[in-house]
């Protein structure tokens, strides 16, 4: 056969695997819905993380029009998210001690009473010791207030202030790593997962069997399926941007060609992964326990749900060298951070090396039955 | 002999230190069809695998038109096509897809619709291969054999499983496929099958041949040697009463 030949084969199998991909409804909702109910979820707990809000239950003992009035402020403010489940004092004491408080602010009887023409007291914050941060932080922020409020009735020179300034440029939010993160589950989701089920049923079934009889090589099956799940991967990955920037006001600074690249890359680097394990699994019950050592490090270690700066720099260190997390930097350096492909050799390189020894891996372990 | 087009010799394979099967050998002609017989675990299958290139050969020779298969397996499987006991296709695919999908195997693009009206499933050509019966997908997958136009068609158990006007409707299909020149080579443990279709059987017990001639000449040698049943045979059976009331028309 001539290389044309063997081409024109590859071409027919891209052609009606994405067809069937688009017919099967279970595999649409694995591969497009399943990973946008995770972008909801995540990006929900996600957005919104920069402002600081403390869970606190509010008690006014006092009778006076002062206390009153503060007591409805507190209620109202974006800093404090006064708990409405709490009706009285022992049920906020319980609650802090469960832990979903992070404190009380009592106004004690006789709080706000006039005396020399200026309201006066002394409010009072309680927390629990495991909680002690939040506790005294929350002193700290009711002070303020507090101060703010003194102001207005004693004029004085304060000979030290400080004032904040918010600083917008190109700063990422929680949620540009979350999403980052999210997209490398789904390539997760399509380079693995997917293989991993589907050869051994189709080696089950003979499938595989009966095509080894004709003269269909290794390399032709591998590359139309890398081409099927880059076509079916990149309509995902798209479904996801969409979503992102439509609901959670995701920024892409950088160039939708760039990433799309990028991420054809990525998903052809990681089926090679799906590959081996499918490939070389004679049935599910072998699949299944390697697929699982494989993919939960990489899922927990490589950035998906949550940022690999958090983590202590030894670990770090250790996550640096998954195949996952090149992908997962490089499509945040791409996406929110405005860098282009030539800046991200670093992860390129890394990338092209895990692509040779996964394909030399899968290539070798391939078992038609 | 010009007209051998398969020659098997000494054909060995080893499970486990056990030869299951046993330095058999054969000559099968250009455009018959050739029975392997024999119960279940005679070492039929494996044999029709070693021929087929499935299976590594690891004693003797199998030469199919000339090309040794250990030597060079990939131009074999250009000149075979082969019918697995149990066909399977993946879901979600036109009957008329999967037939473009095997010809795409071979580099080659075929009507795949008159592939289809050739196994009499011209109809179906829309349908998804799960919504098929299983005589259907016996036919589907001779179809899928056929397309590149196979000088030698390999079929394992075709009817195991069919109805009987499946399987009648079969033979009839094996007939018409040996009469366009494809020389056929089937493995079956039922004897009216083999003494229908084939022109010559090999009979295989414990991985050795222990018989091979044309069906008649067995019977004959059997009935020289003064074999008598031990009931007088009816001149029909219940499969015949079955197919009279029934009909021969196909049901699915």
């Amino acid at each position: 056969m001539t290389l044309r030949q063997k081409l024109f084969t590859v071409r027919v199998f891209v052609k009606l695997s994405t067809k069937r991909f688009f017919r099967d409804r279970l595999a649409l909702f694995f591969g497009i819905l399943f990973p946008l109910i995770f972008l909801v979820v995540f990006g929900s707990i996600n957005s919104g993380g920069n402002d600081i809000s403390f869970k606190v239950a509010t008690i006014n003992q006092s009778n006076s029009a002062f206390s009153k009035d503060l007591y409805n402020q507190l209620n109202n403010s974006d800093t404090f998210k006064v708990s409405k489940d709490v009706a009285n004092y022992d049920e906020a004491k319980e609650s802090l001690g469960r832990g979903q408080l992070d404190g009380i602010i009592i106004l004690p009887a006789g709080f706000g009473d006039i005396k020399d023409g200026k309201p006066s007291g002394k409010a009072e914050v309680q927390y629990t010791q495991n909680n002690a941060s939040a506790g005294q932080t929350l002193v700290t922020v009711l002070d303020g207030t507090f101060k703010g409020i003194n102001a207005k009735y004693i004029a004085t020179q304060v000979p030290l202030s400080v004032e904040g300034k918010a600083l917008n440029e190109n700063s990422l939010s929680s949620f540009d790593y979350a999403f980052a993160g999210l997209l490398g589950f789904s390539i997760i989701g399509i380079g693995i997962f997917g293989p991993m089920n589907v050869f051994p049923e189709l080696k089950k079934q003979g499938i595989l069997r009966r095509l080894h009889t004709t003269p269909i090589r290794v390399w032709q099956y591998f590359l139309s399926t890398m081409l099927a799940q880059a076509i079916i991967g990149l309509v995902s990955l798209a479904v996801m941007f969409a979503f992102a920037i439509a609901v959670f006001d995701l920024h892409v600074t950088g160039n939708y060609l760039e990433i799309a690249l990028f991420c054809v890359f990525s998903i052809f680097m990681i089926l090679g992964i799906g590959l081996s394990i499918g490939g070389w699994a004679s049935n599910e019950r072998q699949a299944a326990p390697l697929g699982n050592i494989v993919v939960f490090p990489m899922m927990f270690l490589s950035g998906t749900f949550f940022p690999r700066f958090l983590m202590p720099e030894w670990l770090q260190g250790i996550s640096g060298f998954l195949p996952l997390t090149p992908v997962i930097d490089g499509i945040r350096l791409l996406t929110t951070e405005g860098k282009h492909l030539v800046d991200i050799g670093a992860q390129l390189g890394f990338m092209a090396v895990w692509m040779v020894i996964i394909y030399l891996i899968a290539f070798r372990v391939f078992r038609w039955e | 002999m010009s007209s051998v087009i398969l020659e098997v010799q000494n054909l060995v394979k080893t499970y486990s230190g056990r030869n299951v099967v046993d330095g058999i050998s054969f000559e099968v002609k250009k455009g018959e069809v050739f029975g392997i017989l024999g119960p279940n675990g005679a070492g039929k299958t494996t044999t029709l695998e070693m021929i087929e290139g499935m299976r590594q050969i690891d004693g003797g020779t199998a030469i199919i038109n000339g090309i040794d298969v250990h030597e060079d397996v990939w131009s074999v499987r250009r000149i075979i096509g082969v019918q697995p006991q149990s066909p399977a296709f993946q879901d979600k695919q036109r009957l008329t897809e999967i037939i473009e999908m095997f010809a795409a195997t071979y580099g080659e693009k075929v009507n795949a619709k008159a592939f289809l009206d050739d196994v009499n499933l011209g109809e179906k050509a829309n349908a998804y291969p799960e919504k098929l019966s299983g005589g259907q997908r016996q036919r589907l997958s001779i179809a899928t054999a056929l397309v590149h136009k196979p000088k030698v068609f390999f079929l394992d158990e075709p009817t195991t499983g069919l109805d009987p006007q499946a399987r009648r409707n079969l033979w009839e299909l094996i007939k018409d496929i040996q009469k366009r020149g494809v020389t056929v080579i089937l493995t079956t443990h039922y004897m009216d099958e083999a003494e229908l279709l084939c022109d010559r059987i090999a009979v295989m017990d414990h991985g050795k041949i222990i018989a091979l001639d044309t069906p008649k000449n067995l019977i004959k040698a059997l009935l020289k040697r003064g074999f008598t049943k031990a009931q007088q045979v009816e001149q029909a059976n219940l499969e015949d009463v079955f197919i009279d009331l029934t009909g021969k028309a196909l049901r699915d």
